[in-house]
Parts: structure tokens; C-alpha cells; sequence
């Protein structure tokens, strides 16, 4: 298909989008506006979040590799690793959060709901996540408080699924 | 498969002088590496600085997670749907993809066959919903015809129909003259849109042309 129009047709039509920006799609809208979701739910999605991006990086570190080398070892692309680590927001793709729970040997179904992949997110986890989160705040080396709530939350993410193939 | 390019200007707005750009009808690797390390980037760091500031998610730029690779795979195969895409400077400056199963809503239209919009999105430095002067206009509105001119090959005779984004009813509306269908509780609430053959016509119409 080719169109061919004059250069003042186009400039005419590129000066009609004045302060428009153009879009246009099905299922768009999304994430869903704020008032559309309910509060409590949007809350635990992200607390979870908090704590998946925060586990990722601290069983990265304590390997001792960079995100490349992770990448490589898991089979994934170290950009979405990087985006995992640092955005709250972002939704990783089902096969990413499979190949860090058999990288890591934690549970896939709890590594699932952590990272908001999972919809029925069970209260014990959430509450752990939270308090992992709460207690592991980055900082350049990994203390040993760090070590121990990263240990904590591995035995929880370890020990709760009755179907982990070992 | 022969891909066919247009000659196309946009308009640079630094400047306000007319730049030479590429309409494409496919949307190929290059295109896709372009959104992933161009694209990509800026639109996590405005979302980031968005995020950090407390705007509310309603205000996000609403195509932020919008992940071309995954629509072009969608398509492989499928001779119902194309791709397109804008190149200027080098560089990708707007993607889309359309459908050619969609039959028409408005009245008189109703069940005849037209060019549905599935996915139109620019490049976020082209975007006026990041806060800052766009680089080029008239990435989107290239996009647009493509789609117009696309249905009149199709002898669809120019019917097109999308799901506006909240910040382009306006646009659809009053300068491209589409029909405003209101919106639709099916498509989270979003405007639908069509655009008749005689609305193409006009459209498409050269200014001296009579």
C-alpha cells in the first residue's frame, strides 16, 4: 500500500494534531485507573511487588553476580531482570518469574504470587513479603540482617508448596 | 511478502519545517528493537518520576506497558492483520497495528466491513503526555491514513474504527470528523470512533482537489 500526497498535505495534517497525542487501542487503559480498582487490592499487588523485586535482587547479590550474569544463568533478558529489580509496577512475564523460581530452587507458585502473576495471594505470604520488605532496605554490601531476612523469607518461599519437585 | 513505502513529512516542531519520513506498511525487527531500547527507556523513567511524585496511575501515559513484540507475534501468519510504522531520522517514530475482520457500528455502516485500529502509539519523545515539547507531529495522523488508505484498497471505501485514548477523543472527534459512538462498556469504557466513506474522502482530499 502506498500513499502519495503532497508535502503541504502533510505538514496540513501534522499542524491538526495541534497539542494531541495520538493513540488508539483496544484494552488501552491499563493499568486500570486508580478509582476503578479496589484500594486494598492495588495495596497487596504492590507490597508483594515490593518484596519480589527486593528478593530478586538480594539472592542476586548474594550469589555475588550482576544482572548479566544472572540473566545468562537463568535464560532471560537482563533488561527485564533490571526493570524487576527497580520497578514496583512492573508486571514480569509468567516464564521470567519460572526460570528465577528453579534458579533460586524456591517455590514457582509462591514466586508467582509475589510477583502479582498469582491472583490469591495467601495472608501468611503477604505478611512475610511485607516484613522481608520491610527489613531488607538495599544498601551497598549485604549485612548479615540482610542475610538473615533474605534466609527468613527463603524458608517461607521453600517450605510452603506441597507440589515443589525437587 | 512486498513492502511498500510512502514518502511522508512531518513536521519538525524545534524547527517548524517539514522533514522527510518513511510510511511503512510492516513493522519488522529493526522497528521492534527500536521501541524496546529507544522507546522503552524513556517511558519506564517517566513512569519511575511519575510514580515517585504520587501522579495518579490515571494519568500515566496509557500505553506504557503496551508490548509490540508480543502484538507482531500475535500477527504471524494472520493475513487479517498488518502492521505499520513511521521512520524519521532513522529512527522508529510511531507503530500500528490494524485488523481487517472489523464491520462497522455507525448508523447506516452497520455490518459493513471496515479497518479496525487495534494498536496506534508514537514514539514518547513525539508525545505531549510526557511533559515536554514533542519532537515531530503528524507521526499519529500518518498512522491515521495509512489505515484510511489501507480500507479504500481493501474497497472498504475508507471506514476505519478504534477505541480512542482518553487524551485523543477530542481529536477523532472534531478534527478528523469520526462519528463518536460513545463509549463502550466492553473496551473499558473507551470511545469508539468510525470514520464513513464520505468522512474518508474528505479526509484524504489534496486542499486544491475538487
Amino acid at each position: 500500500m502506498r500513499l502519495e500526497r503532497s508535502k503541504k498535505w502533510w505538514l496540513a495534517r501534522a499542524r491538526l494534531e495541534a497539542d494531541t497525542t495520538i493513540g488508539a487501542g483496544l484494552l488501552a487503559r491499563d493499568p486500570e485507573p486508580e478509582e476503578d480498582l479496589e484500594p486494598s487490592v492495588t495495596t497487596a499487588v504492590e507490597e508483594t511487588r515490593i518484596a519480589f523485586g527486593r528478593f530478586i535482587r538480594l539472592m542476586r547479590r548474594r550469589r555475588g553476580v550482576s544482572v548479566e550474569q544472572l540473566a545468562t544463568e537463568a535464560d532471560l533478558d537482563a533488561r527485564e531482570l533490571l526493570i524487576i529489580e527497580d520497578d514496583v509496577h512492573y508486571l514480569p512475564e509468567p516464564r521470567t518469574v519460572f526460570r528465577l523460581a528453579l534458579t533460586f530452587r524456591v517455590s514457582q507458585q509462591l514466586l508467582m504470587q509475589l510477583a502479582g502473576l498469582a491472583v490469591a495471594c495467601d495472608p501468611q505470604l503477604r505478611r512475610e513479603a511485607v516484613r522481608f520488605a520491610a527489613r531488607s532496605e538495599p544498601v551497598q554490601r549485604l549485612t548479615p540482617e540482610q542475610n538473615a531476612a533474605l534466609e527468613a523469607f527463603v524458608a517461607v518461599l521453600s517450605q510452603q508448596d506441597p507440589k515443589k519437585v525437587t | 511478502m512486498t513492502r511498500s513505502v510512502s514518502h511522508i513529512y512531518l513536521l519538525e516542531v524545534a524547527t517548524g519545517v517539514g522533514v522527510e519520513a518513511e510510511l511503512r506498511d510492516c513493522i519488522e525487527e529493526a522497528q521492534l528493537i527500536d521501541w524496546q531500547t529507544k522507546w522503552q527507556p524513556i517511558l519506564i523513567a517517566a513512569i519511575k518520576d511519575l510514580s515517585r511524585r504520587g501522579v495518579a496511575r490515571a494519568q500515566w501515559p496509557q500505553s506504557w506497558h503496551w508490548d509490540w513484540r508480543a502484538k507482531i507475534a500475535q500477527m504471524e501468519g494472520l493475513i487479517a492483520f498488518k502492521g505499520f510504522s513511521v521512520i524519521c531520522a532513522d529512527v522508529t517514530q510511531g507503530l500500528m497495528r490494524v485488523d481487517l475482520n472489523g464491520l462497522g457500528r455507525a448508523p447506516g455502516q452497520e455490518g459493513k466491513p471496515l479497518v479496525y485500529v487495534d494498536y496506534l502509539e508514537v514514539a514518547p519523545w513525539n508525545r505531549m503526555d510526557m511533559g515536554q515539547t514533542p519532537r515531530y507531529k503528524g507521526v499519529g495522523t500518518a498512522l491515521l491514513s495509512a489505515a484510511v488508505a489501507l480500507s479504500v484498497e481493501e474497497d472498504f471505501r475508507g471506514r476505519i474504527g478504534l477505541h480512542s485514548l482518553p487524551q485523543a477523543d477530542r481529536f477523532y472527534r472534531d478534527r478528523c470528523n469520526m462519528i463518536d459512538l460513545g463509549p463502550d462498556s466492553g473496551v473499558q469504557g473507551l470511545r469508539y470512533f468510525e470514520m464513513t466513506p464520505e468522512q474518508a474522502r474528505i479526509f484524504l482530499k489534496e486542499e486544491d482537489e475538487v
